[in-house]
């Protein structure tokens, strides 16, 4: 279970990203964060796994207070939560199999990653993560070599590979075409449906939010001013997350039909 | 047609005043041509340098001139030429090696995000400031006071320059990288070294691998030279026979040695264009 | 990961024979060498201690008078280097057009440049070598040998330079009816005087530390002094003779980086420059990579 009690984040040039956030989210939920640029999507969610520090307040993860972790604490908790980014975060010049293992790092002695030489085991747990995205059979494949989608399959296989109790996405979709949205948006459904892995997604398209979330959280210039399912966020209440009237950019259908 | 002249009818404006040259460049100018006139003069913080001088002194007859029309190429077959040069070979390949080695962590740990904290990035700058502040042969002439003549100065000295080489290089290479894999590599929970391998190095290993190529065709043109302070290799015997003076055989192992030099450094080129 | 998944083939990992191979040869290079070597590796363990000796015998008896000395000596080296540099750099620069491929026939370029090639295989230390018996133990030698050494480098640097120019203000010279000397003035030299002026500066940073080296061979310097230091036991000098160098080839470098990006740059404020493509311009503004002095 995630909670935020409370939590401020405030930046070097005195912006603030998050203001007083009272937030509870319980395992296995897989919820959607919506708002503008700068609302402070990217802040809650890379403050769940410590990426950024809370500048007040309080983080509760699992039973850990976040604010308080060692080191070697931080990097623990990291690697129950596994994350996925807007631009892949692949390491191009290697192969898709080499950047799902980045997922195993944590449980692997340190001596054998650095030669590269990872148990059975491992390399069986990412093979399977693969599978599970459908896309194994590209495993000794450059990753520069596979398009878009791709490469965010191989982002979630990496994540998977953790075997994580929690799963963030910054924004994995904005990168891709509507079809391939759809495919990564399901993905990540059908990993919160069949494995319990509490699911957290920054999306800035206001139709997929209310096609795949089940909750959907609106934030507003760091504040909390949404917080319900996906059948109650209407037009109405997006306008008001947004603090403006909706464009066609804020609906990958119709930005997709270039209206 | 009408009077198409270009004063006519032209809305009058301001005309900007012609702006004066640049003081950057006009300082520049200056200092070179003083430079130049300083250094030429004859006078004691000047080198004396008369090209009539210099001319006419190449026209006398002298031996080292004189001698490369009889060039001779004996030294191809004896043995301690022979040995002296595979010695050159030896060195060259140990001292890039061990360079080689070395270099990468230095270089990894001279980024910010490389480095595992603040004191190690800046005595890991601050060493490697020193080493590329020496040219190789004075490593040389450093080492052979120290450790006495032989191979081990020239190797230590190869070793050092290597690291010089390779270093700053790479550490160039790695201000460009691209910081997203590192990312999700904190947030998987990696240890800092882990992050390193599977996130940095593999992006860096092709260039990293074209610099030590040519770290290593550096090392064998300097490796020669060593030997002329005492260091090992072929520089001992090219030495040797100049002291004699015998500059027939030294001509003959000049060329020897600048054809061996040019063609690894030709293979070198060919293999470093495959490899970025 | 026990809910059902559709099973699909797992692909073969390829076998990485190249980079095994390569491993390999390094490998049994390096252990060739190992046994080969001449040297007593117990040596090898004492080295850290022996230069430790050194360094202190150097440090103990440093006066103000062995500085003077070493500074002095420092300027005989940059005198030399600075001026091989010039002389290379008249040379180079008529070279440089006439090896340039938008100015001269293929097959003269390609001539041209094997030349520079083969100029560039020999140190200049083994130029020096032959200098020396006919000019003496004097910075003339040293000055010449830098000269010869630097014309290679720099007559291929001009060509490149000259090659990449933009074809825009030569057309718009002949178009003006400009002959071959005005188009020359005009279109070729403004566009490509920055980058030759900032390679030369490059050489001549370069050069320093070849001057250095050449004079432990005997025609002046610091290096010279350093030798001599060693050689006679005057430490002091020779301790002298190596913080100045350290320290003087750290500010030579800051300082003609420092220019170079000036130059390459024009005025604060004045943004890039046009005629520089952004990915060239960051190659000029690198510095030399090591203390290469050959």
């Amino acid at each position: 279970m995630i909670r935020f009690s409370g939590a401020s984040v405030t930046y070097g040039g005195g912006v603030h990203a998050l203001k007083d956030l009272d937030l509870e989210i319980a395992d296995g939920e897989f919820v959607v964060i919506v708002g503008l640029s700068g609302a402070g999507k990217s802040t809650l969610i890379r403050a769940v796994n410590g990426l950024v520090p809370l500048t007040s307040g309080s983080l509760d993860v699992n039973g850990h207070e976040v604010t308080a972790l060692s080191r070697r604490g931080v990097r623990d908790l990291r690697a129950d939560i596994g994350m996925i980014f807007q631009g892949f975060n692949l390491v191009n010049r290697t192969s898709v199999i080499n950047n799902v293992l980045m997922g195993r790092l944590h449980r692997v002695p340190t001596w054998r990653t650095l030669i590269g030489l990872y148990p059975k085991d491992d390399v069986e747990i990412a093979m399977r993560a693969l599978e599970r995205v459908e896309i194994v059979e590209k495993a000794y494949v450059r990753a520069a070599n596979l398009s878009g989608g791709q490469r965010q399959r191989v982002g979630i296989a990496r994540a998977l590979a953790q075997e994580p109790k929690i799963i963030l996405a910054d924004e994995p979709v904005a990168s891709l075409d509507p079809p391939t949205s759809h495919v990564v948006m399901r993905y990540l459904q059908q990993i919160n449906r069949e494995l319990g892995i509490t699911t957290i997604v920054n999306l800035h398209f206001l139709d997929l939010a209310t096609a795949y979330a089940d909750r959907i959280i609106g934030l507003r210039s760091g504040e909390l001013v949404f917080d319900g399912s996906g059948a109650e966020a209407d037009a109405t209440v997006f306008e008001n997350i947004y603090g403006r009237s909706l464009t066609a950019d804020d609906t990958m259908a119709k930005e997709a039909a270039g209206l | 047609m009408s009077d198409a002249s270009l004063s006519s009818a032209v809305v009058r404006q301001g005309r900007p005043r012609r702006p004066p040259p640049s003081a950057f460049g006009i300082g520049v100018g200056v200092v070179v041509i003083v430079l130049t006139i300083l250094t030429t003069w004859n006078w004691k913080y000047g080198t004396g340098f008369s090209p009539a001088e210099v001319l006419r002194k190449l026209r006398n007859r002298n031996p080292v001139v004189s001698a490369i029309a009889h060039t001779e190429f004996s030294q191809v077959f004896s043995p301690r030429s022979r040995n002296a040069f595979v010695e050159t070979l030896r060195l060259a390949v140990l001292g890039s090696v061990s360079g080689i080695v070395v270099a990468l962590p230095l270089a990894l740990w001279s980024t910010r995000f490389g480095a595992p904290n603040r004191l190690v990035l800046i005595v890991v700058r601050a060493v490697c400031n020193v080493i590329r502040a020496f040219p190789d042969i004075l490593w040389a002439v450093l080492f052979v006071a120290a450790v006495g003549i032989g191979a081990l100065p020239g190797l230590l000295a190869l070793f050092l320059f290597s690291i010089a080489v390779v270093t700053k290089l790479t550490a160039d290479t790695l201000d460009g990288i691209d910081m997203g894999p590192i990312e999700a590599a904190h947030a998987s929970g990696a240890r800092h070294s882990q992050m390193l391998r599977t996130a940095v190095v593999p992006q860096i290993l092709p260039a990293y691998a074209s610099y030590s190529l040519y770290a290593f065709e550096l090392n064998l043109r300097a490796s020669v030279v060593l030997g002329l302070v005492g260091a090992g290799g072929i520089g001992q015997r090219i030495e040797f026979f100049r002291n004699q003076p015998a500059w027939e055989k030294v001509w003959g192992l000049v060329v020897m040695f600048v054809i061996v030099v040019f063609i690894v450094d030709r293979l070198s080129t060919l293999l470093r264009r495959r490899l970025v | 990961m026990t809910a059902p998944v559709v099973l699909q083939d797992r692909p073969q990992r390829p076998a990485r024979t190249l980079l095994i191979g390569s491993l390999v040869v390094i490998a049994a290079l390096v252990v060739w060498s190992v046994l080969g070597l001449n040297i007593k590796w117990s040596r090898l363990l004492d080295a850290p201690a022996d230069l430790y000796r050194i360094f202190k015998l150097m440090f103990r008896d440093t006066s103000a008078n062995d500085f003077n000395k070493a500074l002095r000596a420092l300027w005989d080296s940059i005198a030399i280097a600075w001026l091989g540099t010039i002389i290379a750099s008249c040379f180079a620069v008529p070279f440089g057009f006439l090896a340039a491929e938008n100015l001269v026939p293929r097959w003269f370029s390609f001539g041209m440049r094997q030349i520079f090639n083969l100029l560039r295989s020999v140190p200049e230390l083994i130029i020096v070598l032959a200098l020396i018996p006919v000019l003496g133990f004097t910075k003339s030698a040293g000055v010449l040998a830098i000269a010869i050494g630097s014309i290679g480098t720099l007559s291929k640097l001009c060509s490149e330079v000259i090659e990449g120019i933009d074809r825009g203000p030569i057309e718009a010279a002949d178009s003006c009816g400009a002959n071959g000397l005005q188009r020359l003035r005009w279109a070729v030299t403004p566009q490509s005087a920055p980058e030759i002026a900032s390679f030369v500066l490059y050489r001549f940073e370069i050069n320093i530390r070849v001057s250095a080296v050449l004079g432990v061979l005997g025609v002046g310097g610091i290096g010279g002094m350093l030798r001599d230091g060693i050689r006679f036991k005057e430490w002091g000098q020779a301790g002298a003779a190596l913080v100045v160098i350290v320290v003087g080839t750290i500010l030579v470098d800051l300082l003609s980086g420092a220019v170079r990006r000036r130059i390459l740059s024009g005025p604060r404020g004045s943004g890039q420059s046009p005629d520089i493509a952004p990915a060239h311009m960051a190659k000029l503004l690198a510095g030399p990579a090591g203390g290469s002095a050959l």
